[in-house]
Formats: C-alpha cells, structure tokens, sequence
C-alpha cells in the first residue's frame, strides 16, 4: 500500500506551495455569479454582447457559442471550472442529465422544448439495447452511479 | 451472496450537518445588510399514461413531481449565495418507480465567489467538475488562482452516489485536487487526482490520475485533451482528444479522437449494466468523430456529425454513425423548427438503425405550441417489430409574467408497447426579485 503514496504526498507539496508561495490572488475580475441581463430565448450566443476573453473561463466567448458541437464537448470545458456555466445556468440545468434518483427523461421534463438536444427521445428502452452495446461509455457518464431500478430488471 | 440491494446515498449522514451549517452561515451576516436577491423556481409535472403491453395487459399510471429550486444570492450585501434544488414524485395511481413515493436533494450548497480571480469556495451538496471529478459530493470545494496563472482547486467529503449493484454501496469518502496553469485566451493545462475510499470491483478503492489541456494554437484553432488513469486497476480510464475552429460566429468544427477501456472506465460502477455479464470487462472503444456546425443563412443551421466505432472484442462489433439536421430559427428566436436524421452501420446488422425527425414551435403572443415527431427503423426485428413511432404534441400558456401552464400528449408505437398514450400537465412557477440570467 505504501508505493501509492507518492501522488498525494506530491499534490500535498503543490498545494502548498501555491498557496503560500502565490498567496495573493489572480487580480483579474471574477465572472460574476449571475449574468447581468436577462438571457435570450433559445441557444445562446455570446458573440452577441461579448468579443473578448471570458475573465471566468479564460477562454475566447466564442467557444461558448452554444452550437451543436460546443454542446457535444461541453463536458471538456466544465472539467477546467464551472463558474462561467454557473453564472448563467442554475444547479438544476447540469442535474436534468447528470443526477443521482432522476425518472423523468430530460425530454419528457422538456416536452414543450423540442429544439433542446435532449438524450433519449422516443421508446428509449428499445434503442437503449444498441446504443448501449456499441458505445456503452456515453451511458455511463449520467447512469454509471444512476439508482434507476429499470435498469435492474434486466441487468442483474 | 450480495448484499441487498441499496438506494440510499453515501453521503445522507453528513448532509444534515452541511444543511445546517449553510442556513447558519448567512445569519451572521444578516446584521450587515439586508439585501439579498432571491429566486425561487417551482416545476410541477402531473403525468398520466397509460400502457398496453404485448400481452394485452393495460396499466395506468400518474405519477406527480414536483422540482424546487431556490436561490439567494448577494447574501448580506456580500458576494455569499445559497444554491438549493430538488424533486419528489408520489403517485396517484399504480406505483411508477421503486415505491409510492421518491425525491432527492440534488443541491444544498453556500457559495462564496471572490470578485477577483475567480477565487471560489462551495459547502453543502453540489455537483462538481474539476479535472478527473464529475460527481455529486456533501463536501467542501475550493479554488484559486494567483497572478502568475497557476491556481489549485480542492475538494473532499462524502460521495452521494446511489447503488443497485449487489455487493457494492459505494463509497465512504472522496477527496482530490486539480493543479492547474492558465493563461488567458492561450491555454490552460491541468493535472488532477481522486480518490474514493470503498469497495468497489475487485474490492478496490477508485483512485484516478487526470491530465487535461486547451490550447489555442493559433486564429480560431483550439486543441483540447483530457486524459484519466485508474490507478486501482491500473488501466487507462479514458482520453479524449480534439481540435476545433471556430472562426467567428458561422461555422464551428470539431474532430477528434476517444478511447476508454471498460476496465478502467466502469471500475467503480454501481450499475449491474456496466460489469459482467452485462459487458466483457476487457473489452476497449476507440472513435473517430466529426462535427460541424454551419449557419449558412442567417437563421438557418446544417448540422453534421459522423463517427466510427471500434471494439478491440468482436462481439459487440464495430460501427459508423452518421447525423444530418437542418435547423430553422424565427420568431426573434422563441421558435425552431428542425428536420434531422441518423444512420447507424454495423458489423452486426442487429445494431443497424435509421432515425428521422421532424420538430416546430409555434409562439404567438402568450400561447405555445410544438409538434416533435420521431420514427427508428430496425435493421433486424426486436421483439417482433422492425420500428418505432412517436410524436409529441404540447401547448402552453403565459398566464402570469411569472407563471406558465402548459401540457404534453405523447403517443407511442414501439417493440415495447403496442399503444402507449401519455398526457403531461406542466405547471412553472419562476419569482425573482432581480433581473438577469439563471436558466
């Protein structure tokens, strides 16, 4: 067991020596908790207002341009921080796919939503059989902890 | 011999405390202001469906949720929030879940943003993403970042996971640490650890090592990485590599390369379908994907993706899909109407399937409606039936500036279900005392 202590201890020395070797804090504003304005209806394009680089994310507004690719890979861009999300997006908004106890589909929640890109629309028990044999790793991410007793009535 | 199967979270015993400590923390600075901006959004859904199985057998269902958030930021006049959300579901008819009764504390956090540096600190139960961590914690969170770039975030506390794998409850306890380097507007690269204490396959704890980068190579090409190593088993978990371009607000392209191993991947599941026999443990995908998004004429989308899929095993077989939609936006942006479809191709005609479908929205003044219609055909017959239909029908209406009711008629044809009709009464309530955006 102790041949894996090395990675804590390592992070432990970083940690430390960030926060007491840099302890002033990045003098760049924070994004705030809250956008400003009232949000548009449907995706959302920052380009609209903003041209420069989030002071949250530190990423060009471009990136954020909610275009079918940007939500494919969002997941990329929360991984490097969630405060730029946040500022617009409630908790709630990330939990409608990424939750513990869900039942309701997101399209059943978000019926009246159909441009939403919402997963499993349709009978999705059926297609699930598929999807779920040639890519089970995009599954895996919302219901690799999901208690969903469906799933157990088959899958034992 | 498992152990029965549990629904309970891992965390419940610590989030009482968290509860508590939260609501007492904005009391000590309630003598400094009074000002706070609070939000409450309510959500009810009464469902009603009834469903006709293959062997003429009629259920009826009405299940009713409710989902509640409430939001106060600006606590005190200080930069402090109290974030809250969660559902329950009773049923007014034969029992639609496990019991008659369901709900869950999906977030119950205090939150305090610095104004500089996005400096930040979270306590409660939230969902968290940070490097190698995409999970529902009763913890702390905090992160920082100094002038020089460099920052660190940190987390730990009680996993709230739900298991239905026999043998498995999981974990006891989660904490880790992201290291990270930005630069603004050119790159950040990152370097992350977890680890959750418990039993997980092969009794082992989750311990993973995470990398991840974005990097702006120059214009509006952008590359991204993100790569997790299970240390508990050791095997590779995932990686995902991409480049993007994203020249100005027209087209946005992306490609890229995937790969996890079961293994590594599904090591700390608590969903039978993710272990044996549900899946061979050893097997590994590889993909190759392709998106763009091209708005060609102001208001109007092309949408394509396409991906190939490899199975180091040949049992699941491998796979190309392919994805073609247009889009249409009008109405000053309240209404989208959409026609797309999909291909898949298999090695095994059993994972062969076609899916089109067609959408709009309606949105006069206070009134809503929309139309969503959806067919699946079927390579080879699945319970003895080749396709799928369903079409969804809503309408709503703005009653108050605060309140929206609006419902659902769902009808289905499937393998499952012979006849499946659906009814949806959605009743949204959203109150604020500021403007802004929070969806």
């Amino acid at each position: 067991m102790t041949r894996r202590m090395p990675f804590p201890a390592v992070f432990g020395a970083v940690l430390i020596a960030l926060l007491f070797g840099c302890s002033a804090v990045s003098q760049s504003p924070s994004v705030p908790p809250k956008h400003p304005e009232d949000l548009p209806a449907g995706r959302v394009n920052c380009l609209e207002c903003h041209e420069n680089v989030s002071t949250g994310a530190m990423k060009p507004y471009a990136n954020f341009r909610h275009t079918g690719v940007f939500i494919k890979s969002h997941g990329t861009y929360a991984r490097q921080g969630q405060n730029l999300c946040s500022s617009c997006h409630k908790p709630e908004f990330c939990q409608t796919c990424h939750a513990g106890k869900e039942e309701l589909k997101p399209n059943t929640k978000m019926g009246d939503r159909p441009d939403r890109m919402a997963p499993h629309r349709g009978d999705y028990l059926v297609t699930h059989q598929i999807d779920g044999r040639l890519d089970p790793g995009s599954c895996y991410r919302c219901h690799g902890n999901k208690s969903d007793m469906r799933c157990k009535q088959c899958h034992r | 011999m498992g152990r029965s199967t549990t629904v309970v979270p891992s965390g419940k015993r610590l989030l009482p405390a968290i509860v508590a400590v939260s609501l007492l923390l904005p009391l000590l600075f309630a003598g400094a202001a009074p000002a706070a901006d609070l939000s409450l959004s309510s959500k009810t859904y009464g469902l009603l469906y009834q469903r006709e199985l293959a062997g003429g057998q009629k259920d009826r269902y009405a299940p009713l949720y409710e989902y509640l958030s409430a939001d106060a930021t600006n606590l005190g006049g200080m930069p402090l929030s109290l974030h809250s959300y969660g559902w329950g579901r009773v049923d007014l008819d034969k029992d639609s879940g496990s019991g008659s009764t369901s709900g869950e504390v999906g977030s119950f956090y205090m939150e305090y943003l610095h104004p500089q540096g996005n400096a930040q600190a979270k306590l409660g139960r939230f969902f968290l993403t940070e490097g190698a961590a995409m999970e529902m914690l009763d913890g702390a969170f905090a992160k920082v970042t100094t002038p020089l770039g460099l920052g660190v975030a940190v987390y730990g506390g009680a996993p709230v996971e739900y298991s239905i794998l026999n043998g498995t409850s999981g974990g006891s306890a989660l904490y880790g640490t992201r290291v990270f380097f930005v630069k603004a507007g050119f790159a950040e690269i990152g370097a992350s650890y977890l680890k959750e204490n418990g039993t997980f396959q092969e009794g082992k704890d989750r311990e993973l090592v995470g990398g991840d980068l974005w990097l702006r190579v120059g214009g509006p090409v952008e590359l991204t990485g993100q790569a997790t190593y299970n240390r508990s088993v050791s095997e590779m978990a995932s990686q995902r590599y991409a480049v993007r371009i994203v020249p100005g607000s027209t087209y946005d392209i992306s490609a890229g390369y995937e790969s996890y191993t079961y293994k590594g991947l599904f090591q700390s599941t608590l969903n039978p379908a993710f272990v044996s026999p549900s899946v061979d443990n050893n097997d590994k995908v590889q993909t190759i994907f392709g998106i763009l998004d091209w708005a060609f004429v102001p208001g109007w989308t092309l949408e394509v993706a396409g991906k190939n899929i490899r199975h180091d095993k040949s049992d699941p077989g491998d796979a190309n899909r392919g994805e073609v939609g247009v889009r249409y936006t009008y109405n000053d942006k309240k209404d989208v109407a959409g026609l797309s479809a999909a291909f898949v191709s298999a090695d095994k005609s059993v994972n062969e399937y076609q899916e089109y479908r067609g959408f709009a929205s309606y949105s006069p003044s206070k009134l809503r409606v929309t139309l969503d219609a959806l067919t699946q055909r079927y390579k080879e017959e699945i319970n003895g039936k080749n396709n799928q239909y369903q079409v969804v029908a809503t309408a709503g209406y703005q009653v108050l500036a605060a309140l929206n009711l609006s419902g659902n008629l769902t009808y289905t044809q499937s393998p499952n279900y012979d006849k499946d009709y659906a009814g949806l009464i959605r009743a949204t309530l959203e109150l604020g005392t500021t403007t802004g955006g929070k969806k």
